[in-house]
């Protein structure tokens, strides 16, 4: 009775889904082209960057650390986006930068706001000193500045890619926690939560079979917001050099190598910018569109 | 005051020397000098200069690095030292004369009277012993100076107050070459005796025409003009600042600001560089190209897998492609598998016919690759994985993507660990690496013996890598001793034969050419041979 009642209650994500059931996936897309047109943009792109990590080998002319051919070729003919200054082909490194860019997004996000979503939801539910203690320590946190926050972390941890993941989680941990927090306190009034209490339901039952299901809307905003946030914190981060090791194909790296020949060949770091543009563009307008659709106050998204 | 040695061992000892100094004569003319004739020096000003990186501990004696020499070039003076005028030359510094035994083996200094430190004690003879002692003494790891004496110098004695007499194990041709080395100064013993070593700012007290004013860490290092100097009239200059400037954009970039008044120091500019500050500098400059005097190595250590193996270290030999890495990451500007750049050590070089021709440095590189993945298949069927330690400065870490690009060829896969310059070295000195794909060193000499004695044999004040071999160590030792030219050669031809067949711990990737530049209101600048030296700046001045 009482899961009933959490579904019933659920959020409106889920509203979204029944309300697009029986369109078909070419009128899904029609109507949120339709309803969100930049979102639908913003969709396209974050699709063309998961089909190029997801396929970097097959799409990618050569490996991203092949050092092969000529330095400082200029884009056309056999290198579209032409060859770095060690003579390695910067489509190749491009489109592998998609994949570690995404990987890195992907896995940081999702390994911090889930444990700040944890957080938040079990601190919120139980109160007490134990939640003003955390809250505490979520204000320390959130008082560092992130981007400090994220150098002293790698300066601390070294040089490779799970590290960046590590720092990037740890940036997103508290403002997940925060965020997630505020919603879980008014889930944890809702008389079905009450229900369940009277139902005999265990503390930890409540939590994870009730209110944390009904943080999922803010959980997935958040997700799809900070993975854009990430992508641009490691591309700063190897741009200055305490991000992934200098020979991965990290799109800020390329950036860092392109300043060393601005004049020479522009286009080393012309391409890795925009690919950073481009993605963080279509994140946000995705992550925008996401918000729009799941905010209960702005009900026109939802038709 | 003589320059000229008594005895007639000395003589030849100098004559020796006259060649190498003859070749460096001819590199002279084709380098720089700022258009000082007939002008007036005009005393004042702050020369700008840069550092590549934090020099960390300032033990002139007890650390290698340039930005520690850079730090304290101006601070001390050696009993010999490159004169400024003409650095092809060795001139007196402190010693004012010397003389040489008739069997070559002990050499008598004739020290400057009056001279004072830079606290006002007097300077003596027990100076020059205490340093030189320390530098001798078997349990200091001295790998600039101590590295180059200890296998020659068979003890030192005051005879007075200032006569200093140093006895020879054998009559060494580069012997007063060691002595006029930068790393060589001497330090006060009342200081030694104070501080226990010289690695703190406080403790540089030199006699030199500069005091040390101050050291930011990261920032700047700073010296004032020594007013009581033992020259007088000199230094020109009011101080010199010297910025620490890491990496290569930053560089450039004050290079092309006019923030900086020479760029004589490492890493040289590559052309695209050099071209490009031209271009925003226009006449205010002279741009020049030098052979620097560094060789660029990469380093395995032996007594760690996967490089204990000596048919790895063989197939890395093989399998890398010098041509390639001096056009890319020099940019064209080296000399692609030599052990001596022809340009510098003249004939001790062997001919560059036939190193390019012999495996691991010959093209097209195809039987070679195959062979050096043979030898990595046999021990390791499946490739191996290793950790490539790299210092953050210059290009570093673009030279070791492209070793590594090519080292993944035979199986060998390395991921790069990036350290600050002065932890780099540290470590590297302590032995806590596996491979270091790109390392230059910097000869203090043109002294052919410099190099082994730096880097090859058991002792090596940078064989970082641990190796030992006997025949490297007793072929080094007889060139030391040798006193005929060509004989020596010989010696030296065959040690240059013998690694390039072989499985070294540091491989000879290449010699490092570049390009520098010096602003035209610096006045009196005259190029060194090596980077080192010539960079006391007592006879610079600032044009207005």
């Amino acid at each position: 009775m009482a899961d009933q009642t959490g579904v019933a209650m659920g959020a409106a994500s889920v509203k979204v889904a029944e309300g697009d059931r029986g369109r078909g996936i070419v009128g899904s897309l029609s109507w949120f082209a339709a309803r969100q047109p930049l979102g639908f943009v913003g969709a396209i792109l974050v699709l063309a960057l998961v089909v190029t990590a997801i396929f970097a080998p097959a799409l990618a002319p050569y490996g991203p650390k092949d050092a092969a051919f000529a330095a400082y070729v200029p884009p056309g003919g056999e290198f579209p986006m032409g060859t770095d200054h060690l003579g390695r082909d910067m489509l190749s490194r491009i489109v592998w930068g998609a994949r570690l860019s995404l990987y890195v997004g992907l896995t940081s996000v999702l390994f911090g706001v889930t444990v700040g979503a944890l957080w938040g939801v079990v601190t919120a539910y139980f109160g007490g000193a134990a939640d003003t203690v955390s809250q505490r320590i979520v204000d320390s946190l959130m008082a560092l500045p992130p981007i400090i926050l994220a150098l002293a972390l790698m300066a601390g941890l070294g040089q490779s890619v799970t590290n960046v993941i590590v720092a990037l989680a740890v940036l997103l941990v508290p403002t997940a926690a925060r965020t997630i927090r505020s919603v879980a306190l008014s889930i944890k009034e809702m008389p079905y939560v009450e229900a369940a209490r009277g139902a005999g339901a265990t503390e930890w039952r409540i939590i994870f079979r009730h209110v944390l299901p009904n943080t999922m809307a803010t959980y997935i905003v958040l997700v799809t917001v900070n993975i854009a946030y990430a992508i641009v914190v490691e591309a700063a981060l190897s741009f200055l050099g305490l991000g992934a090791p200098p020979d991965e194909p990290s799109w800020g790296g390329m950036l860092t190598a392109g300043t060393q020949a601005l004049e020479t060949a522009p286009w080393m770091i012309f391409f890795p910018g925009l690919a950073i543009s481009l993605t963080v563009f279509g994140l946000n307008l995705l992550g925008d569109a996401i918000r729009d659709l799941t905010d209960p106050q702005l009900r026109g998204g939802l038709g | 005051m003589s320059l000229t040695p008594a005895a007639s061992k000395g003589d030849r000892c100098m004559r020796r020397l006259a060649f190498v100094i003859a070749i460096l004569a001819v590199l002279a003319v084709a380098a720089p000098s700022a258009p000082d004739a007939q002008e007036t020096p005009r005393p004042g000003g702050i020369l700008n200069w840069y550092v590549y990186g934090d020099p960390g501990r300032l033990d002139i004696h007890l650390e290698s690095p340039l930005s520690v020499q850079q730090a304290l070039a101006g601070i001390y003076s050696g009993l010999l030292h490159r004169d400024p005028a003409a650095p092809d030359k060795l001139a007196p510094d402190l010693a004012e004369r010397w003389t040489a035994s008739p069997d070559g083996k002990v050499y008598t200094f004739h020290l400057r009277k009056g001279v004072k430190w830079h606290d006002g004690q007097p300077f003596t003879s027990a100076d020059v012993k205490a340093t030189l002692d320390r530098v001798l003494n078997p349990a200091t790891k001295s790998p600039r100076c101590g590295s180059m004496l200890k296998p020659i110098v068979a003890g030192v004695e005051a005879v007075d107050s200032h006569t200093i007499q140093i006895a020879l194990k054998f009559p060494a041709a580069p012997f007063l070459e060691y002595t006029a080395s930068a790393w060589c100064r001497i330090a006060a013993k009342h200081v030694l005796d104070k501080y226990g070593d010289l690695s703190k700012p406080e403790a540089q007290i030199g006699t030199g025409a500069f005091k040390f004013k101050r050291y930011e860490r990261g920032n700047v290092i700073e010296w004032e003009k020594n007013k009581d100097y033992f020259i007088p009239g000199l230094p020109y200059l009011d101080g010199v600042k010297q910025f620490v400037l890491v990496g290569f954009p930053t560089q450039l970039a004050a290079a092309k600001a006019g923030r900086i008044h020479l760029w004589d120091t490492w890493p040289p500019m590559k052309k695209t560089d050099a071209d490009e500050l031209k271009r925003a500098r226009g006449d205010a400059v002279h741009v020049y190209q030098v052979a620097q005097n560094t060789i660029f190595l990469a380093y395995m250590h032996t007594q760690k897998p996967p490089f204990n193996n000596p048919d790895v270290r063989r197939a890395v030999h093989l399998a890398l492609d010098r041509q390639e890495l001096v056009a890319k990451a020099l940019e064209g500007a080296g000399v692609p598998c030599a052990v001596f750049d022809p340009k510098l050590s003249g004939d001790f070089a062997l001919p560059l016919e036939e190193v390019q021709k012999m495996p691991g440095c010959r093209q097209p590189k195809d039987a070679d690759i195959a062979e050096a993945k043979k030898l990595v298949e046999k021990h390791y069927p499946n490739g191996v994985d290793v950790e490539a330690a790299v210092r953050s400065v210059g290009n570093y870490v673009d030279r070791a993507q492209l070793v590594l690009s090519q080292l993944r060829k035979i199986g060998i896969r390395g991921t790069i660990k990036t350290y600050e310059s002065a932890a780099g070295f540290a470590v590297f000195g302590k032995g806590d690496f596996v491979f270091l794909p790109t390392q230059d060193r910097a000869m203090v000499t043109v002294d052919p013996g410099d190099l082994f004695s730096l880097i090859y044999t058991t002792d090596a004040g940078s064989n970082w890598g641990k190796w030992s071999d006997k025949k490297v160590d007793e072929l080094t030792e007889r060139g030391l001793k040798e006193t005929n030219r060509e004989k020596r050669k010989q010696i030296y031809w065959e040690l240059q034969r013998y690694l390039l067949s072989g499985s070294p711990s540091a491989i000879p990737v290449a010699w490092v050419e570049g390009f520098h530049f010096v602003d035209k209101k610096l006045r009196g600048y005259k190029w060194a041979p090596t980077v080192y030296d010539n960079n006391t700046f007592m006879k610079v001045w600032l044009a207005p």
